[in-house]
């Protein structure tokens, strides 16, 4: 009945207006940028399936004619994978930017004047692309008009120097793709029919929820503790509440589950925030990689047939694990909260557990850990949070014994973290000693004019 | 007189300091002791070793027949400790907040609701009390405290500086309300203050304490004889300048 009540004004303290107003936002902020990345995506499908060729020929000669011939001949041709509109521009002068905007356009090929002697004197001739740069968006800059005119004045040159030499249609073809790979991919004992960079995309687009709930999660528990202890120290409530007829068990229990409960609430509305955005994101991009790969299997079937789907009993591990991150969270912040009786010092008190949560978050994104070198794999896993980054990839490619072992590690660093916390909670410490960076000696200092021994300075 | 508390030897040593050093008095039923003293004397020291907030290095209390070292759970039941300069949970409401602390003493929803109506009497902040305590003057904040400290019936009331930082109306109401709580219900205080004036108009006995010893013990008028002073400033001067001297 007792810690209902501690419980319940815990949660209260937690779960306010302004949490609420944030989390709605959160939601709203990537509904949006969802929007924003589908609608852009879908634009630039859109744009690489309608392409625009805008041409010029200054060279005018009859190669060069029959290159603009094959190009607006594109447009007809059923068995083209590029359905292209040919505009012939007439241009003079080398004022690119002028040229572009005179005819609206935002690229352009130029074929300059001795294109065709070069070719006739068996050397490479020169070919001209503008393209005009708009942003340093990655998704505004994509046209891929110039792209397409490059590539079909290669295929005629080759295919007219292929004629010259007498080579016929299919010696040609065979000579333009001399292969057929087909490629395969093996993850432990079992093996697919598909290209490791498809499996790997989908992967990274699965695996890049879980770090930045992690990743929240950590700070977010850490914080809410810390604030929750060193405000009662620094109002001096907590003098009250633990002079009131409940143990110190009690008071500290019921501040870490509402602050996990709270972590939990907030991760979730941020896993279907960032569900909603990047369903918004990747939905087209992964349809459009395994089509291109023009497999015989999709992407989702390869990762059956290679063990990398994550079962039941996989999710439930990846649950017990980050369970224990919470536990060590809470343990630490028990411990840096009980230290600070003043509220500027939180921030400056989350720095470790920031940078113990931004480390391997950073380096499990940019490389693969077991693939570092000894001394930096050891000081990476040394952190306990690495093992909650790892877990995913680690249950995928069947590492189970890294797992379990970062499991185990996470477990004991959590029993001695609370050992500390609990002996610091029960003790006199929790009143008397101050970890304030930079304040204490300018407290002391104050105190030592003014000839005071304070218990705090005790 | 039957005691209320018994502070025998009470001592507490911290790295470098021996903050309080062999401390024993008593406190009868309906009494109010005052601890008075400089900063850093060790006042609030014993007043957090009684409240078992802190472990004494060496000596006991014994508080409603309950020790602090073997039963401190039974000596929170017994009693109540309002800090120095307390604050309150400000994002809560009046109300709420002494429903909160209630429900910390009793388990009876029927002796919850008893002793929020008992604090909502001492405290006279009215509707106020639907309002979160961030909105609240300090003087408000002191009378919520102080209903909250008293609405349970402590055995023993430990105020800290109860009117520090109190305008003199907010002070007087506030020493009235604790003179009544002990002359009409019997209630016991231990107070420390470094008001002099307060401590002659409240309290039955005083305890000059400095440099964690305690020097002296008895009635305002009595101390104020034995030294041969006008009032309990002088009294207070002479005690700690002849500790000074030893």
């Amino acid at each position: 009945m007792k810690f209902i009540n501690l419980l319940k004004k815990e949660l209260s303290e937690l779960v306010n207006l302004q949490m609420g107003i944030g989390l709605i936002a959160t939601v709203a902020i990537f509904m949006i940028l969802g929007g924003v990345m589908k609608t852009t995506i879908n634009d630039a499908v859109d744009s690489s399936k309608k392409v625009t060729i805008n041409i010029c020929d200054r060279d005018n000669t009859d190669f060069t004619d029959g290159i603009m011939d094959a190009m607006e001949s594109v447009n007809n041709d059923p068995d083209s994978n590029i359905s292209a509109k040919v505009n012939i521009i007439e241009c003079e002068g080398n004022d690119y930017a002028a040229i572009l905007a005179d005819n609206d356009i935002s690229s352009l090929v130029i074929i300059p004047e001795g294109f065709t002697a070069a070719l006739d004197n068996k050397e490479q001739p020169e070919l001209i692309s503008v393209s005009r740069m708009t942003s340093a968006a990655t998704m505004s800059n994509i046209d891929s008009g110039s792209d397409s005119a490059i590539e079909l004045i290669e295929q005629c040159i080759s295919s007219t120097i292929a004629a010259e030499t007498g080579m016929d249609e299919e010696q040609y073809k065979l000579m333009k793709k001399p292969v057929i790979l087909t490629e395969n991919t093996v993850v432990d004992n079992k093996d697919a029919r598909i290209s490791p960079d498809n499996i790997l995309s989908k992967i990274m687009m699965q695996n890049m929820l879980l770090p930045i709930i992690v990743f929240v999660l950590i700070m977010l528990t850490s914080q809410m503790l810390m604030t929750a202890i060193s405000n009662e120290k620094i109002d001096k409530t907590l003098e009250t509440l633990l002079s009131a007829p409940i143990s110190r068990l009690s008071v500290i229990g019921a501040k870490m589950l509402a602050a996990a409960v709270v972590a939990l609430l907030n991760a979730a509305v941020y896993m279907f925030a960032f569900s909603v955005f990047v369903s918004g994101a990747t939905d087209e991009v992964t349809e459009t990689v395994s089509s291109a790969a023009g497999t015989s299997i999709t992407v989702d079937q390869a990762m059956e047939q290679l063990g990398l789907n994550l079962g039941f009993t996989d999710y439930l591990l990846i649950g017990v694990q980050l369970f224990c991150t919470i536990m060590i969270c809470l343990s630490v912040s028990i411990i840096l909260g009980a230290l600070i009786d003043d509220a500027k010092n939180v921030q400056n008190m989350l720095m470790p557990i920031m940078m113990c949560a931004m480390v391997p978050y950073i380096i499990s994104m940019l490389a693969d850990i077991n693939s570092l070198p000894m001394v930096f794999r050891v000081i990476v896993y040394a952190i306990p949070f690495t093992h909650t980054f790892t877990a995913v990839p680690n249950l995928m490619f069947g590492n189970n014994m890294l797992f379990l072992g970062g499991l185990i590690y996470q477990i004991i660093v959590f029993l001695i973290c609370i050992f500390f916390a609990l002996r610091l909670f029960m003790s006199d410490k929790l009143l008397t000693v101050s970890l304030n960076i930079g304040q204490k000696s300018k407290y002391k200092k104050k105190n030592r004019k003014r000839g005071i021994q304070s218990d705090d300075e005790a | 007189m039957e005691n209320v508390l018994e502070v025998k030897g009470l001592t507490k040593q911290y790295t470098k300091v021996l903050a309080a050093d062999n401390i024993s008095f008593e406190i009868g039923k309906g009494e109010i002791f005052a601890l008075i003293g400089p900063n850093g004397a060790g006042k609030t020291t014993t007043i957090r070793m009684i409240s078992t907030l802190l472990t004494p290095t060496a000596g006991d209390a014994v508080v409603g027949g309950h020790s602090i070292i073997s039963e401190p759970e039974k000596v929170r039941e017994c009693i109540t400790y309002l800090p120095d300069e307390a604050g309150a949970y400000k994002n809560m409401k009046g109300i709420k907040y002494l429903q909160f602390m209630a429900g910390l003493f009793c388990s009876d929803l029927e002796e919850i609701k008893k002793c929020i109506d008992r604090a909502k009497e001492i405290c006279q902040l009215g509707d106020r009390l639907n309002d979160k305590i961030g909105s609240y003057s300090r003087g408000m904040i002191r009378k919520l405290l102080l209903a909250r400290a008293v609405m349970t019936k402590p055995q023993l009331a430990i105020l800290d500086e109860p009117t520090s930082g109190l305008d003199v109306i907010n002070a007087l109401e506030i020493r009235k309300t604790i003179k009544r709580l002990s002359h009409e219900e019997g209630m016991s205080f231990l107070l420390s203050s470094h008001n002099m004036l307060e401590i002659e108009f409240l309290s039955d006995r005083v305890g000059i304490i400095t440099k964690g010893h305690l020097m002296v013990t008895g009635a305002a008028d009595e101390l104020k004889q034995r030294y041969n002073a006008a009032n309990l400033e002088e009294v207070f001067e002479r005690v700690v300048k002849q500790n000074e001297v030893h």
